[in-house]
């Protein structure tokens, strides 16, 4: 053989060989992209399936009797205007607004001039280290509501507000709470214990955020939602001119 | 002719890849698994953007996290790297003008990008400067490895019968 044809016959076979290295990385490329789609649509599936068992869960919840608005508020008084408040027992603005605007609020209810719909709702579970209090807190404001106390349990949660990235109060504080105004009832108790109230708890955060609510407190006077200057939350006097305005 | 110069750069450059495949890859997985715990927060998280309807922000943020680390798991082991890189970089380019929209909008909103979002409290500021700037480190992370997807230690390396 020639020189020269053995320098023809290797790179005869460097070309063959590149050939079926390119055929391999395409194969390789082809198979490994449908195994990388097929993944993710199996994750996005998952979360789809989760989605729909999530779904079923907080439509099968049962919301205590003494719910209105579709089973999502406990109203006080029964005066012409409407005021809706979407509270979180964990989030500090709401209990500043309770603390200012709350006195005022509940003696026009008593007076006959607004019905005071408080709307508890639970999103800052995030906050409270894994123990959910958002949820609890809700749920046995519920539980309280069913036992005629709604308000003053609510009141005592709002008094005793933990901060946010604390554990919340447990169920037994909260027990403890309601026994300090009077609610010992095993109904009550058992409510609180075995949690009997959170899958309403979900139902009624859903609600307020299908309505568009994203952020706590979420002030509603007379059907639209009322905001202080530049987003935030009404003081006392804003609430009350505009309770005023609506009443007409 | 390679330089010496060249041939460090061409040892170097498949662990530059790979730290970035690393932790793009840890980037997925920490975002997606502090979501998967809460749903309904992701779905707030969401829809706190307001882009689109509530049902549908319901399941953008149901399947979302899911995503994040099935993407993550696949990047970690180096399966289609140019492939995962490439769909890492539309969703960073995607949550970019999320958050820029929202920012231009003076929406007051946590971008939930490593958390399960939502609308901010009283007094507590924006960050959607900082946010947007993160992203784009990831989104230079991802372009990085659509560009150069061949890395040490994957999937891909074992399939094409890399060293």
């Amino acid at each position: 053989m020639s020189k020269g044809s053995k320098d023809r016959a290797v790179k005869a076979r460097q070309i063959v060989a590149e050939q079926k290295a390119r055929e391999r990385r395409r194969t390789v490329t082809l198979w490994t992209s449908v195994a990388v789609v097929l993944v993710l649509f199996v994750a996005g599936l998952i979360g789809y399936t989760k989605l729909s068992g999530q779904d079923d869960t907080t439509a099968a919840a049962t919301a205590p009797a003494s719910a209105v608005d579709d089973g999502t508020a406990f109203a006080v008084g029964s005066g012409p205007v409407t005021v809706d408040i979407y509270e979180d027992f964990m989030c500090p603005a709401c209990g500043s607004f309770e603390e200012t605007t709350g006195p005022t609020l509940k003696q026009l209810a008593t007076d006959g001039k607004i019905t005071l719909r408080f709307h508890p709702v639970a999103i800052l579970d995030r906050f409270s280290n894994g123990t959910a209090y958002s949820t609890r807190a809700a749920a046995a404001s519920a539980a309280a509501a069913e036992a005629g106390k709604f308000v003053e349990f609510h009141d005592a949660l709002y008094a005793n507000r933990p901060a946010e990235n604390t554990d919340g109060l447990t169920d037994a504080a909260m027990l403890e709470l309601a026994a300090g105004i009077g609610l010992t009832s095993e109904t009550f108790t058992d409510a609180v214990n075995g949690g009997t109230y959170k899958a309403w708890a979900a139902q009624a955060t859903e609600k307020f955020a299908a309505k568009g609510y994203t952020g706590t407190p979420t002030i509603v006077v007379g059907g639209e939602k009322l905001t202080g200057p530049n987003d935030t939350v009404p003081d006392t006097a804003l609430v009350t001119e505009t309770i005023g305005k609506a009443a007409g | 002719m390679e330089t010496a110069r060249q041939s460090r750069m061409a040892v170097a450059w498949p662990w530059i890849g790979t730290a970035a495949r690393v932790g793009l890859a840890a980037v997925w997985l920490v975002a997606g698994s502090l979501k998967v715990g809460d749903l309904a927060a992701s779905a707030r998280a969401v829809h706190a953007y307001d882009l689109m309807s509530y049902d549908t922000a319901k399941v953008v943020g149901a399947v979302q996290p899911f995503l994040e680390i099935a993407l993550g798991l696949l990047l970690l082991i180096g399966l289609s790297t140019r492939l995962t890189a490439a769909i890492s970089a539309v969703l960073m380019t995607v949550f970019i003008a999320g958050i820029a929209q929202a920012w231009a909008r003076g929406l007051r909103i946590d971008c939930g990008c490593f958390s399960t979002g939502g609308q901010l409290a009283e007094g507590v500021g924006t960050a959607y400067g900082i946010d947007i700037l993160r992203d784009l480190a990831f989104l230079a992370l991802s372009g990085f490895l659509v560009r150069w997807p061949r890395t040490r230690f994957s999937v891909d390396g074992v399939l094409l019968g890399d060293r």
